[in-house]
C-alpha cells in the first residue's frame, strides 16, 4: 500500500482538496467560490477512492459535485440584484477566526494523541450491495425516515420559493417602473382601485 | 512513510476549519451555505477513513451512515436555498449583516 502511486494520489489529492477550500475563503467572486468548491468536493471523492469506498465516492460526484453545484448556481443566479462578491465581513472575521484556530488545535491535538487503534483489513468489496442489503435490512427505519425527510424537505422548498400570484405581479411590476424610470408603488398593484360595480343584490 | 489513519484526520481537521472559518465569517447567506457544505465533507471524510481503518461490520455501518449525511445535506441545502430565495424577494438582499429583521 505505501507505494509511490499511492502517496502521489493521497498528496495531490489533499492539495486539491484544501486548495479549492482555500480558494473559497479568499475569491471575491461567488460564482467562482462555487467552482472552487466543485474542485474541492471532487478532491475529496478522490479521497474516498484512496480509501477504497467507491460507492461513497461516485455518489459524491453525483450529489455534490452534480446537484448542489448546479443547486448553488441557480440560487446566485436567481437573486440578481443581491451582491455578487463573497467577501468576508470585517465585524464577524477577526472572533470567527480566534473560535476557528482554538478548534483547529483542539482537533489536531485529538487527532495525533488520540491512540486509534487503528486496523488494516482488507477493504470491503461489493459495496454497493452490501450498503444496499444493509439499507433495507438493518437500517429499513432510518431509511423510511430519510425518505420522508427528503421529500418534505422538498416539498417545503419549492413551497417556500414559490412566488405566488400577487407576489409575481407585484415583481413584475417593480421591474417594469423601473425600467420606465418611475416612481414605483407596490399598493397599487396589490390594491389596484376598484372599477365602480354594480351594487350586488340585497338578500331578502 | 504509510499514510495512515492520521493523515486523513489531520486533512479532515484542516477542512472542517476552513469550512468554519467561511460559514462564521461571509458576508453572503450563500457562502454561509457552501461554508456548511465544507464543513459536512470533512466530517464524512473522517468516518470514511474511521471506516476503512476498523473492522468490516463496523465499516459498513459507518459507510451506511455516510449515506444518511449525504441525504441530510441534500434536503439542509435545498431549504437554505429557498430560505434565500425568500430572503431576496422581500429584501432584496442576502447579505447576513444587512438581514436584521429580528434585531431589537
Amino acid at each position: 500500500m505505501s507505494d509511490f502511486g499511492f502517496h502521489l494520489a493521497f498528496w495531490s489529492l489533499a492539495a486539491m482538496t484544501i486548495g479549492g477550500a482555500s480558494m473559497i475563503m479568499v475569491s471575491r467572486n461567488l460564482i467562482h467560490a462555487v467552482v472552487w468548491l466543485v474542485l474541492s468536493m471532487l478532491g475529496v471523492a478522490g479521497l474516498y477512492l484512496t480509501l477504497s469506498a467507491d460507492f461513497i465516492a461516485v455518489v459524491q460526484v453525483l450529489i455534490y459535485v452534480g446537484a448542489i453545484s448546479v443547486l448553488m448556481l441557480f440560487a446566485i443566479m436567481l437573486t440578481p440584484r443581491a451582491e455578487r462578491d463573497n467577501s468576508s465581513s470585517l465585524k464577524t472575521a477577526g472572533p470567527a477566526g480566534v473560535v476557528v484556530i482554538m478548534v483547529m488545535i483542539a482537533t489536531f491535538w485529538v487527532a495525533i494523541d488520540t491512540d486509534w487503534g487503528s486496523v488494516r483489513e482488507v477493504a470491503l468489496t461489493d459495496q454497493a450491495r452490501l450498503i444496499g442489503e444493509s439499507l433495507i435490512k438493518h437500517y429499513i427505519l432510518p431509511f423510511e425516515i430519510g425518505a420522508v425527510l427528503l421529500t418534505a424537505a422538498l416539498v417545503g422548498a419549492i413551497a417556500l420559493a414559490r412566488e405566488d400570484d400577487e407576489d409575481a405581479a407585484v415583481h413584475a411590476a417593480s421591474l417594469q417602473a423601473e425600467l420606465d424610470g418611475l416612481e414605483f408603488d407596490p399598493v397599487d398593484v396589490v390594491d389596484p382601485p376598484i372599477p365602480a360595480e354594480p351594487e350586488s343584490e340585497a338578500r331578502s | 512513510m504509510i499514510i495512515g489513519l492520521e493523515h486523513y484526520l489531520i486533512l479532515g481537521a484542516i477542512l472542517f476549519c476552513i469550512g468554519f472559518f467561511i460559514a462564521l465569517s461571509k458576508k453572503n447567506a450563500i457562502g454561509v451555505l457552501i461554508g456548511v457544505e465544507l464543513m459536512l465533507n470533512a466530517v464524512n471524510l473522517t468516518l470514511v477513513a474511521f471506516s476503512r481503518f476498523s473492522t468490516t461490520e463496523i465499516a459498513l455501518s459507518t459507510q451506511v451512515f455516510v449515506v444518511f449525511i449525504i441525504a441530510v445535506a441534500a434536503a439542509e441545502v435545498a431549504v437554505g436555498l429557498a430560505l434565500a430565495l425568500v430572503v431576496y424577494r422581500n429584501r432584496q438582499t442576502i447579505s447576513v449583516d444587512r438581514t436584521t429583521l429580528l434585531k431589537g
